[in-house]
């Protein structure tokens, strides 16, 4: 009885925290406005160069003020979208708009989103209670990470652009201490998969910089990368860094965790057949794990590809542009997640076979 | 990048051994089908259709080729069907709302020169993003844990449905924080450029909190959690259920 007490009381949090969203536009410096009627008319039909055929519409909407001194006022405003709205977007009745002035006249910046967002993270916590996880870890691992995230993007925002790559390493090393004591307590399996985490992500980035300097960079077009954060290369392997981290830990974690069993089901077992078993595990998670990063990397650059091919570029001159970062962020990643193994399983082989034994 | 190509070919030999063959035959079957899914979609073929229909053949492979044993498998592949169109479902219901489709100011740059109205509808795009971004997530998430199930089970076999579903929640915590772990540094590692480029550009708060870019991101990340968490829960009601069978 008490759970379901406890379920409806986080469903009403979720749905009022939810709600507020639709009327706190009062925390907003800028203007929001709340649709309330809109005509759309077609206008014409585009065909480019490449025969994208695109249709055009106009659409005249008509709001009301939610914040501001113009609070209650009812405002006209007008959108042109295209129907493969890349970089325009279609407004209906019910929604929230961020309108900015520029001169005298009012004009959509985008649409309020943080109803969506604070939606789905309820939706998330109320899943989460509805089932027997161990929420507790989940949510401090969670929100200690995202502090340190703040913080790191507050130091870089903040202080000189040649540390980032520093701040992007202590993060890394914050980020795995969280996590490793949070889901494995603060044990020895956590010191084992620490230290084989941080030698094979190390050792991994060194010999990926090592070949990339070798070869000069070639064919790895730095400046491309996202967003124009400089200097570039450090920008690179930040990033790297934080999207290989994860997976490599879950890979260190497994194969301690296991190696650590058999020492305690065979107290007397010898190092090379430790070392043996270690490489076994190993082995069945590299796939999956190059997997999981492989989706994620290509997901990412997906809007752009399609943009490339839809102005008439050729697949190999689209993934020439838009994706040779992204494969030497794969194959860099790859390598750290292969060189895991058998540092791990040498690392765990002789640190159980002395640790435990002492 | 020849070099980087080399160096994990070499090591992908030396540290998989026998099983290096197969690895490279997966990883490479994935990379052909991405290829194929980008040119169906880019010669106008509709990318949801495609987006799933590839994405089964992903899953297949993943689960299949990886797993020996065949209730294993069996398992995490009807689980990763349904937590492939579960993530379809809630990605539509939310692009529905949010629209947070194809690019925006923060791409200015990169934009210059490209026809903008194009023939693909890049709502449609930003659902296929998502389930595929959550490919390997799914597919990792429920083989582990229908091993780590079918692992207890065979080891007690006159457990009740209740302590299976019991177990499957113990296998599936770490599993759980992991994966979000992963997705979570992911998150971060796609971000910090755009939210330092955000700052550059003096975004104000109301910008910053409903850029689409940003919320594109979140709830990217937010879905495949969702994902992750019913890969538990429908697991263990299929090991019930094949229990039950064989009981």
């Amino acid at each position: 009885m008490k759970n379901w007490v406890k379920i409806i009381i986080i469903c009403l949090i979720g749905i009022a925290i939810t709600a507020l969203t639709r009327i706190d536009s009062a925390i907003y410096s800028d203007p929001i406005v709340q649709v309330t009627s809109v005509k759309t008319n077609y206008q014409s039909t585009e065909t480019d160069e490449y025969k994208n055929v695109a249709k055009i519409y106009n659409q005249t909407i008509t709001g009301k003020f939610l914040n501001t001194k113009d609070k209650g006022k009812t405002i006209n405003l007008t959108n042109q979208y295209d129907s493969s709205l890349l970089m325009t977007q279609k407004y209906r009745v019910g929604q929230q708009l961020v309108v900015k002035k520029n001169s005298s006249e009012y004009s959509i910046y985008s649409q309020k989103r943080d109803t969506v967002v604070v939606g789905l993270i309820s939706l998330v916590v109320l899943i989460l209670f509805l089932m027997k996880y161990d929420r507790i870890r989940l949510f401090l691992s969670i929100v200690l990470n995202l502090i340190v995230f703040v913080i790191f993007m507050y130091i870089i925002i903040n202080v000189p652009k040649s540390i980032l790559l520093i701040s992007a390493i202590i993060t890394a090393l914050l980020v795995t201490i969280i996590s490793l004591v949070v889901i494995l307590g603060p044990s020895f399996n956590a010191l084992v998969a620490f230290l084989s985490t941080t030698i094979s992500t190390t050792l991994a980035i060194l010999l990926s910089v090592f070949l990339m300097y070798l070869s000069n960079n070639q064919n790895i077009h730095l400046e491309y990368s996202d967003y124009g954060l400089q200097p570039y290369f450090m920008v690179f392997i930040s990033g790297v860094i934080f999207s290989v981290l994860g997976v490599i830990m879950d890979e260190t974690m497994d194969i301690t965790a296991s190696l650590i069993e058999i020492k305690q089901e065979v107290p007397d077992v010898q190092d090379g057949k430790l070392f043996k078993s270690g490489m076994n595990i190993g082995r069945e998670l590299v796939g999956p794990l190059i997997n999981i990063l492989l989706f994620i990397v290509v997901a990412e650059h997906l809007n752009i590809v399609f943009l490339y091919l839809s102005n008439g570029n050729s697949i190999n001159y689209t993934i020439d542009m838009t994706l040779t970062l992204g494969i030497a962020q794969l194959l860099i990643s790859s390598i750290g997640i292969l060189i895991t193994v058998p540092i791990t399983s040498f690392i765990a082989t002789k640190i159980i076979n002395r640790g435990i034994a002492k | 990048m020849s070099y980087l190509f080399i160096a994990f070919i070499l090591l992908s030999i030396v540290v998989m051994g026998k099983r290096s063959l197969t690895f490279l035959f997966g990883l490479g079957i994935n990379v052909v089908l991405i290829l194929v899914l980008v040119i169906m979609i880019a010669d106008g073929f509709d990318p949801i259709i495609t987006t799933v229909v590839i994405s089964i053949f992903v899953l297949v492979i993943a689960i299949y080729l990886n797993v020996e044993n065949y209730d294993t498998a069996n398992t995490a592949f009807k689980t990763s069907l349904i937590i492939m169109l579960l993530i379809l479902g809630i990605t539509f219901l939310v692009q529905h709302y949010a629209n947070f489709q194809g690019m925006w100011i923060e791409n200015q740059e990169e934009l210059e020169g490209f026809s903008l109205q194009l023939g693909i509808s890049f709502p449609e795009i930003a659902i296929a993003i998502i389930v595929i971004n959550s490919l390997g997530v799914i597919s990792e998430t429920s083989v582990a844990i229908s091993s780590g199930l079918n692992e207890i089970i065979d080891n007690k076999p006159d457990l009740t449905d209740s302590e299976i579903f019991n177990d499957g929640f113990s296998v599936g915590n770490k599993i759980l924080i992991t994966q979000i772990n992963t997705m979570l540094l992911n998150f971060f590692a796609s971000t910090f450029t755009l939210i330092y480029l955000m700052h550059s550009l003096k975004f104000t708060n109301s910008e910053f909190i409903n850029d689409k870019l940003l919320v594109a991101e979140i709830l990217t990340t937010l879905v495949c959690i969702i994902g992750v968490i019913f890969t538990v829960p429908i697991t263990s009601y299929f090991t019930v259920n094949n229990h039950k069978k064989r009981a």
